[in-house]
């Protein structure tokens, strides 16, 4: 990932963590996670309390006969479980894995549960208990040395209170606590508080466990006693198609009725769904396979979607009520592939299996819109409904996706990709010769192994095997996929070494999986060995040999090899996205374009982050640790921290104005605000910007800019934005800002970088900017000025000739010089804009326009640039160029041929100042079109020269010489590279002019009084329009023009001046401007106007601070 | 069952990784199905990832034995395709003729093999469904084989669903050094003769040593009219292995 935000990352992980450990309250939302995983439970649960003690159940067939609790002998007989009693929101858990979950536990001891579990899979032996499912809790013998809980579940409760003879033993769970009294007390006060609170999910519960099989099974023949009574009074529940249209496989051979019989006597023993303990034999009998009536209850018991299903009973129907007859993409996708789901069973060749079968897939794709559809869904879904319901398969699909399978079928698949990759890796770690092999034949090891865990090895092994490999993949968990996967390489390893393509390793394993019911040993002596089918060795070799992969070991290999896989979604993302960028973007090199997108997806994305942090650094009570936990649980955090990386998933695709402010300043310095907020101080400042409400980003104690530098806030931003917006959406697409930089940037057309410009402040597009547009123009030229230029202007001053004997000196008068002469460019900008702006009444415009002609009737201009299109004829009525100072053209009137102008703008004509009054006089609407926009441009040689080339320039993407040692391909990894202030050198962070100044020279002061006084002329011009105004208002017009006229005149180029003088003159002018009452007069115009805003955007009172700020801005 | 021409020296055999890929729903599998069994009906295999199918390709001095991938259709398998077309020799990157977005995300296809797939790679373009477009727009069985080129001019024809000329396609596929054909998986049209192209196509240098021997299908160049009759055509055994 980019460094900077790496570092974020880690920033906010350590201020967690140590959040986590210092404020250590009664419950610490890290361990929250790792208990819901450990015991499969809702998101809404977090471990309360937790007990050492021991737990004592009646021997099997023992308790036939009632007991007498207070008996300690009878207790005493029965089997002993030490482990860990936990109290969450709604559960009382017991297990014999002894994670802890305390605040002070480590994270060893509360993550125990993902290391070995010798078959019992993460939640041991033990229950997990709903308390609604607990009727009565009572203290057993109360000697000082022991505290013991007696635990009467609902199983069975109700039958003792109906039917007194059915039952007559409710199922009571014996614990005793080890822990000092004052620990076990607060244990029974938690308990007891959640027993109360618990009472109102009663109906919940029972609403789901009625429509059980286990609960119709012992229920029905608990009232037809004897065996053979029919008088079965309701349905069966619904246990999925099966019951339907038959369950796959031979029932005899499967030996279903004895599964059967076998779990009918342990859940009379051991309580029944939501209270049944899990002992050895629990486990055993989910390792031989699940009977069928039974099997889709126990899925949903050890894969944890019994306990969401309690959580919200109704929310499948829910779901299909409130999007009935909605149309999506995934609605669609999932359509086309009903009739492929399995379609050798017949349920699915049925409206009925079909019917199922989509009102699953879509109800889920509205309730996670971002999974939506993904193929291979269809094939596990319509596996679980041979033996679910409904709604029992719309859960069991939830937890899969959230937990159990992690990214698969995410928009990315980066979890498929992902598990491939560590599976790949387990392959080398445990069977390096065959990895040797598939490397050598170049045979790719994921393409066949793939279908095997998005699949669950439903598609790949004959049904009723890759059932039973489901079986303890829901009880243990994924490292089951892995372990099989392992263990059929390693069985096939030698056939597998003489295969050397793809075709002939697919065909082995496709033997193999269709032989799977043969004897493994068929040519055995031994009648017992030739019985074990090669399904029981491929499940021994798997958990035996394999053992030592758990869920811990998947863990570790998911965050090893998490960075690299994301990074080549992310690259292939990448890719496909530059390609997708349209005709316009091919004027962008390919460099470019990957730069750009690493930049704009870059922002975006740590815009998200930082938003989060502040989030979680503000609730890091409730969040605490979050990122870990899941990371040990899963590999993958799939928490907030990492949403919106591209890999993962749907990511922000838009750009607010914001976020576009931020974008550019890493590929522009002129970017970046001169009055950086302090980093601590609180920024709203956004909420007033003229975007309103558009800002994400709330109240920030960090940097609301992260790592990068803080970007002004300027009109010509705005502009841009709203330029670039196309679709007036208020946000930009990549697409959006490589077009719109493809315009700027990609084109060597001074003509059509000139009218971009000019079209940004035609704001009617009526092809004529009046006098505010000229002003906001003026001040984005100086604003885009104020820090310089990467591309060095044409050197028209006497300094760049000057030795260097000291070379930052020179340097820094070389800098000054061509500010100044930017400054002074925009300054006879302005004016000449003025003089010759037409004005907006009809009768003057055409006077004007006329006037305007004949005065550039000139066709005798020499030089020809490569630049002239027809545009320009257009413009003049013939071609003209840019007047060099060398060259004067000979203006029509005649009236300074002699004259030896330095000032391109001297080449000009000169109105009478007549007209020139009236476009000063604010009462007279004037604008200027775009061809005397050219005209003005291409009349100046610093300007023609910043639309040939600076402007471009300055946004510096990824061919910048800056960056040109990374210009390949660049990739979302390195992006950090850039960001801090692109337009500054490697080594200097802060932004500073052209890269060559060191900071704290002062330099930058000089800059500021500089771009300070071009403010001033502008804003002087404005206060002499306003003054003009005033007199009009007195009714005192004409006389009085002259003398506002008469400064302007002074400066004029062609009067007495020669040389330079002009440039001196203007910044004569304006220095004056600086001192004494006129700079309060300034000041308070600006005040009043509130309209000329300083370099920083930031607004009023900038301008009057411009030189004190000197020491502020260098940070 | 095969014409096994009754050549009596075995030619030298060597396997093809080939790669289809394009937008879902132009017709991969179908086309697939056609070259390996000779058959066109709706998909019932669901494909997880990709599917595996082989075929041998006859040619008058070797045979190429096809390993032919044929990736899933939804979207976002897109991120998987890597993985498929890593160190294949040659691709299919199929677009349906009715519909230009289609043609668009072949492109897009082929500059990604480009820049990612091994380089000596044989890409052929190939525009399906071409049985959809009107006769005049499509060669008719038993025309001249040049009739692929010959059907630019007649795109305006009423009953027409073709959306993507002929030229325009070809174009692009000269450019770009690409075989460019169109097929109908429907019908069976120049279906062979893309796979065989590709079989000449392939560099004699870049082909892995000989691989096992099995059946043999003739696929030769000059069976092309036989592929253009309508009626059921022979094939060799059966090869194909869907995984
Ligand atoms: N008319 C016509 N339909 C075709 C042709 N090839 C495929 N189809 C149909 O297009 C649909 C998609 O085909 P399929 O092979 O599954 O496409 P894939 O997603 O690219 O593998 C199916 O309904 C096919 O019957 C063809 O050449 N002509
Ligand atoms: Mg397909």
């Amino acid at each position: 990932m980019f460094n900077n935000f790496t570092s974020l990352v880690q920033k906010a992980q350590t201020l967690i963590d140590t959040a986590g450990l210092t404020a250590s309250p009664s419950k610490s939302p890290s361990k929250s996670t790792l208990f819901q995983h450990q015991f499969r439970l809702p998101d809404s649960e977090s471990p309360l309390y937790e007990i050492t003690s021991e737990l004592t159940l009646p021997l099997p067939r023992s308790g036939r006969q009632p007991q007498d609790a207070n008996d300690v002998s009878s207790q005493l007989r029965g089997n002993h479980y030490v482990g860990r009693l936990h109290l969450s929101e709604h559960y009382i858990c017991f297990s014999t894995q002894g994670s802890s979950f305390l605040s002070t536990a480590t994270t060893s001891s509360s993550s125990s549960f993902t290391g070995q579990t010798h078959g019992t899979g993460p939640s041991g032996n033990g229950f997990t208990l709903p308390l609604c499912a607990v009727r009565r809790v009572e203290r057993l013998n109360s000697q000082s040395f022991q505290f013991s809980l007696a635990i009467t579940t609902s199983n069975g409760y109700r039958d003792v209170d109906k039917k007194q003879s059915t039952n007559p033993n409710p199922q009571r769970l014996i614990v005793q606590l080890a822990g000092s009294r004052q620990q076990c007390e607060r244990f029974c006060d938690g308990l007891k508080k959640g027993l109360r609170a618990a009472y109102k999910d009663t109906q919940n519960l029972n609403k789901v466990v009625g429509e059980l099989y286990s609960e119709y099974h012992l229920a029905d023949t608990a009232t037809s006693d004897k065996e053979g009574s029919t008088t079965t009074q309701r349905d069966p529940p619904d246990t999925g198609l099966g019951a339907i249209y038959r369950y796959p496989g031979d029932a005899r051979k499967l030996r279903d009725k004895a599964k059967m019989r076998l779990w009918k006597e342990y859940m009379r023993e051991n309580g029944r769904n939501a209270t049944i303990v899990r002992q050895p034999t629990f486990h055993k009998l989910i390792r031989v396979g699940l009977p069928n009536r039974l099997r889709g209850e126990i899925w949903e018991l050890t894969s944890g979607s019994l306990f969401l299903r309690f959580q919200n009973p109704d929310l499948y129907a829910e779901m299909l009520k409130e999007h009935e007859g909605k149309q999506s993409l995934a609605i669609d996708e999932i359509e086309k592939d009903l009739n492929r789901s399995l379609p050798e069973y017949p349920g699915f060749q049925s409206e009925e299996g079909i019917g199922r079968l989509r009102r699953v897939l879509v109800a889920y794709s509205w309730l996670n819109p971002e999974v939506g559809y993904c193929q291979a869904m269809n094939i596990v879904v319509a596996a679980l409904l041979i033996y679910m319901s409904e709604a029992q398969a719309f859960f069991v699909l939830s937890v899969l996706c959230d937990r159990m399978l992690p990214g698969y079928y995410s928009m990315t698949m980066y979890g498929t990709l992902l598990d491939q990759k560590v599976f790949e890796s387990l392959v080398e770690g445990t069977m390096p010769i065959l990895w040797d092999h598939l490397v050598k034949s170049d045979v790719q090891l994921s393409v066949v192994s793939l279908p095997w865990f998005l699949s669950l090895y439903i598609n790949s092994m004959p049904l009723i095997f890759a059932y039973r490999v489901l079986d303890v993949f829901f009880l243990e968990g994924p490292k089951v996929l892995f372990q099989i996967g392992l263990a059929i390489l390693r069985i096939n390893g030698e056939e597998l070494l003489d295969a050397a393509d793809d075709g002939t390793f697919i065909s082995v394993l496709k033997t193999y999986f269709s032989r799977l019911d043969e004897s493994a040993h068929p040519k055995s002596e031994n009648p017992k060995l030739r019985a074990v089918t090669r399904f029981q060795e491929l499940m021994v070799v798997a958990f035996k040999e394999f053992s030592g992969i758990t869920q811990g070991t998947i863990s570790e290999q998911r965050a090893k090899h998490k960075d690299a896989v994301l990074e080549n979604i992310e690259n292939f993302a990448k890719r496909t996205s530059i390609r997708n960028l349209g005709p316009d973007s091919k004027r962008l090199s390919l460099n470019d374009l990957g730069f750009l997108y690493d930049r704009f997806y870059g922002v975006l994305y740590e815009r998200q982050q930082r938003t989060q942090m502040i989030q979680q650094e503000m609730d890091r009570k409730k969040k605490s640790g979050r990122i870990k936990a899941t990371e040990v649980v899963s590999g993958v955090s799939g928490d907030e921290p990492e949403m919106g990386r591209v890999a993962l998933g749907p990511s922000p695709t838009q750009m607010d104005y914001a976020a576009f402010r931020e974008f550019l300043a890493g590929i522009a310095k002129w970017a970046v605000t001169d009055s950086p907020s302090s980093p601590s101080s609180h920024v709203d400042g956004e909420k007033a910007s003229y975007f309103g409400n558009s800002m994400r980003s709330r109240s920030l104690t960090i940097s609301p800019w992260g790592a990068g530098p803080e970007p002004a806030d300027h009109d010509f931003m705005k502009r841009l934005f709203r330029k670039w917006d196309v679709d007036s959406v208020d946000t930009l697409t990549l697409q959006n800002v490589v077009t719109g930089l493809a315009h700027m940037k990609g084109t060597k057309d001074i003509m059509a970088n000139i009218s971009y410009f000019f079209d940004l402040y035609d704001d009617d597009g009526d092809g004529k900017i009046d006098r505010e547009g000229i002003l906001s123009m003026s001040e984005a030229l100086l604003f885009l000025s104020r820090r310089g230029f990467e591309t060095p202007f044409p050197a028209a001053s006497p300094q760049s000739d000057a030795r260097m004997g000291s070379s930052i000196e020179a340097d820094e008068l070389r800098i000054e010089n061509r500010d100044e002469q930017f400054l002074s460019s925009v300054s006879a900008f302005i004016r000449r804009c003025f003089e010759y702006a037409d004005a907006d009444h009809p009768s003057k415009q055409i006077d004007d326009s006329t006037s305007a002609l004949s005065n550039f009737g000139i066709g005798e201009d020499e030089e020809e640039e490569e630049d002239e299109d027809e545009a320009l004829i257009e413009i003049d009525g013939t071609s003209t160029s840019t007047p060099k100072p060398e060259h004067a053209s000979s203006p029509p009137n005649g009236a300074s041929t002699s004259e030896t102008p330095s000032d391109s703008a001297s080449s000009l004509p000169r109105r009478d100042p007549a007209a020139a009054n009236a476009a000063l006089d604010p009462s007279n609407p004037l604008s200027i079109t775009l061809p005397t926009f050219r005209m003005l441009v291409l009349a100046d040689e610093t300007l023609e020269h910043f639309f040939d080339r600076a402007l471009a320039n300055s946004f510096r993407l990824s061919d910048a010489p800056a960056a040109t040692a990374s210009s390949t391909l660049t990739t979302f990894a390195n992006l950090g590279r850039f960001t801090p202030g692109v337009g500054a050198g490697p080594s200097s962070p802060l932004p500073s002019t052209a890269g060559v100044v060191p900071p704290g020279k002062g330099l930058r002061g000089v800059l500021d009084n500089i771009v300070t006084d071009g403010m001033r002329v502008a804003t002087d011009i404005r206060r002499r329009m306003d003054e003009a105004q005033k007199e009009l208002d007195r009714g005192a017009a004409q006389e009085e023009d002259e003398e506002d006229e008469a400064e302007p005149d002074e400066r004029t180029p062609g009067g007495a001046y020669g040389g330079d003088a002009d440039q001196r003159s203007v910044r004569a002018a304006d220095r004056d401007l600086l001192e004494g009452a006129e700079t309060e007069d300034v000041s308070s115009t600006m005040g009043k106007e509130g309209l000329l805003n300083a370099p920083g955007g930031d607004g009023k009172g900038r301008t009057r601070a411009g030189s004190e700020e000197v020491g502020e801005v260098l940070f | 069952m095969a014409e096994s021409t009754g050549t009596p020296t075995p030619r030298p055999s060597s396997s093809v990784k080939l790669v289809l890929l394009g937008e879902a729903a132009v017709g991969k599998s179908s086309l697939v199905m056609r070259f390996v069994n000779n058959d066109f009906q709706e998909n019932k295999e669901p494909t997880i990832g990709a599917a595996f199918l082989t075929q041998k390709c006859n040619l008058p001095n070797r045979t190429i034995k096809f390993e032919i991938w044929d990736t899933a259709g939804q979207e976002r398998f897109a991120s998987l395709a890597p993985m498929y077309y890593r160190n294949a020799q040659a691709a299919l990157v199929v677009y349906d003729i009715t519909k230009p977005q289609s043609l668009t995300k072949a492109q897009h296809w082929v500059a990604e093999l480009q820049r990612q797939a091994s380089p000596g790679i044989v890409i052929a373009l190939v525009g399906n469904k071409a049985d959809l477009a009107s006769p005049g727009s499509f060669p008719a069985p038993g025309d001249d084989a040049d009739g692929v080129e010959a059907n630019a001019d007649a795109e305006q024809d009423e009953s027409d669903a073709r959306k993507v000329p002929t030229r325009e396609a070809k174009a692009y596929a000269e450019e770009e050094g690409l075989l460019f054909y169109e097929t109908s998986a429907k019908t069976g049209q120049y279906v062979a003769e893309v796979f065989t192209a590709i079989a000449h196509a392939i560099p004699e240098s870049s082909l892995k040593g000989p691989r096992g021997v099995g059946g043999q299908t003739n696929l030769g160049r000059d069976d092309g009219a036989r592929v253009n009759l309508a009626g059921p055509r022979e094939t060799g055994p059966k090869e194909g292995c869907a995984c």
